[in-house]
């Protein structure tokens, strides 16, 4: 065959509305023979205007749960982080037990959300029966999120000063007995991931990022992780006690999509060891402080979610309402290392490599 | 002859959109479809393609840029179609109402047959919820339903409806905005 064919440009819109996609989002392939040349995005569907009424309409008692209905996936990161920087501003004091608590419901959220972006890359990959059996060991975990804060997903349980429920010694031993048995499961499933066809060796080198890249895209999160980066924002935080229960991070080489599943499956079963330690050596004392007193000044706050580093800036002028709000959510952050990497590859392995970013584009969009 | 209407009953497909919501029904439906509780027992399933399905299962508060795409998809959807609002937010505007960029509820838009409540409406809500909208899709006839804004005229392509492009562009048609 002659060579001299004129590679044409073409464009290959994915969403609004897709199955692979939970959420609307838009992507924009430009290709040439099946590999993407360029990548556009359009993630702003979602777009609510929380911040606008987070420094307007709410007070800042009740700004928490407002954030919270940002991200389902991650809400008690949210309340967590805006928590962290009002109590800083009241100079409020949270006893140990409220912290621990708080810490154990942040990592069995994190254990649901890379459950669930686990199995969406299955199902991406066209293993549905993977997907339905991560899918269905993940029950347990939300079973345990409503014994303990009464809900399976909006929790609303920190709140300004410490948590809103604790439990009993019978909850504490359901928790032991559902983490083991996740453990087990997650065990089992790193076997797969690591020998499965379908889940492993096709995917390895795809969607792939070198540690440059990720230190130049300002990669976060898992992404970073994969490429061997110690990214890890809970390393030095100094409102949760992560160093007490034994907090590791957790990377990978290769950077490509087997990488990034890898790093999810150690983290969980990292975050499981935690909520067992928390469950274990949970101290004696209150769960609630009295907290008087109106936000006065500026402050930064900064807690890993499941996809990355989540910031907050707060500002307060002694009055009810806040005076801003700003928040940066992890996607918003990888979107440059994103289309990085989705050019050069495949346009059929679009959705897979997009279901391994793990994007939260109501997060982003707010 | 076929009776349609009983394998319809027995063969739901469902479309699910998210118009602005915060991931936390959508993630609570994708639960019911998995195994613990299971809704493909009552032949239900997620395809997400408008020209399948029954049943339009939406969420979130209807932002102002999703607008055109609900409505579209509304619009796509064959008749006898049912329309499920999962999560407060869906039916009402939630804690989103009255922020400056999002409609209170999507029934402003299209109407709406089940209401689902709860921030975030438990799998056992929408389970429910499914099911009721089944029973009425067997009393629904085959006529047009209209969506309350954003519509153009019919227009026919060799004595088909040809559906695309009927919803129209916002600020076209409805005097506000
Ligand atoms: S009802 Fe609540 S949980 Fe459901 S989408 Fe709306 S804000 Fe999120």
């Amino acid at each position: 065959m002659s060579t001299t064919t004129k590679a044409v440009d073409m464009q290959i819109p994915l969403g609004a509305q897709h199955i692979s996609l939970l959420e609307p989002v838009k992507f924009t392939f430009t290709t040439q023979n099946e590999k993407i040349v360029d990548v556009g995005s359009d993630v702003g569907f979602v777009h609510r205007g929380v911040e606008h009424a987070c420094s307007s309409k709410f007070e800042f008692k009740q700004v928490g749960f407002v954030v919270a209905r940002i991200c389902g996936l991650c809400a008690i990161t949210h309340s967590m982080c805006y928590t962290a920087g009002v109590e800083k501003l009241l100079d409020a004091q949270v006893t140990q037990k409220a912290k621990y608590l708080r810490t154990l419901l942040i990592e069995l959220d994190r254990i649901h959300s890379h459950m669930l972006c686990l199995s969406h890359t299955c199902e991406n990959a066209g293993f549905e029966a993977m997907f339905m059996s991560l899918m269905g060991d993940r029950e347990p975990v939300m079973g345990l999120q409503e014994a303990i804060t009464g809900n399976r997903v909006q929790f609303d349980y920190i709140t300004i000063g410490g948590v809103t429920r604790e439990f009993d010694a019978q909850t504490a031993q359901k928790i032991i007995q559902v983490l083991g048995q996740t453990q087990k499961k997650i065990e089992g499933y790193i076997e797969e991931f690591q020998n499965n066809w379908s889940l492993s060796k096709k995917f390895e080198g795809i969607g792939a990022l070198s540690p440059e890249g990720a230190y130049e895209y300002n990669a976060i999160g898992p992404l970073a992780r994969a490429c061997g980066l110690q990214v890890d924002v809970r390393n030095g935080l100094d409102y949760l006690p992560y160093k007490e229960v034994g907090f590791t991070t957790i990377t990978q080489t290769g950077g490509d999509i087997h990488a990034r599943n890898m790093v999810r499956l150690y983290e969980i079963l990292n975050s499981i060891k935690m909520c067992r330690n928390i469950v274990e050596g949970l101290p004696e004392g209150e769960i609630q402080t009295k907290v008087r007193g109106k936000p006065q000044g500026e402050v930064i706050t900064r807690l890993e979610a499941p996809r990355g580093e989540l910031m907050y800036y707060l500002k307060g002028e002694n009055k009810k309402v806040l005076d801003r709000v700003r928040i940066k959510t992890p996607t918003f952050a990888t979107i440059p290392a994103m289309i990085e990497i989705f050019k050069g590859q495949d346009y059929a392995d679009a959705p897979a490599i997009l279901a391994s970013f793990d994007p939260c584009l109501s997060c982003t969009a707010k | 002859m076929f009776k349609l209407k009983n394998f319809r009953k027995r063969s739901l497909w469902i479309l699910h959109y998210n118009a602005g919501s915060c991931n936390g029904c959508d993630i609570e439906i994708l639960a019911c479809l998995g195994p613990t509780y299971d809704l493909e027992r009552f032949g239900v399933l997620n395809r997400g393609n408008p020209k399948q399905s029954d049943m339009l299962l939406i969420t979130g508060p209807v932002t102002y840029r999703s607008r055109e795409r609900v409505v579209e998809l509304f619009t796509q959807m064959p008749e006898p179609k049912v329309v499920v609002a999962v999560g407060s937010c869906t039916c009402t505007g939630g804690v989103f109402s009255g922020m400056y960029n999002v409609e209170d509820g999507v029934d402003k838009y299209i109407p709406v047959d089940v209401y689902i409540p709860g921030c975030a409406a438990t799998p056992e809500y929408i389970i429910d919820g499914v099911l009721k909208g089944l029973e009425l899709l067997e009393h629904k006839s085959k006529e047009i339903v209209k969506p309350k804004k954003l519509f153009k005229k019919l227009s026919f392509h060799k004595d088909h409806i040809d559906r695309r492009g009927i919803a129209g562009k916002v600020g076209e048609n409805d005097g506000k905005d």
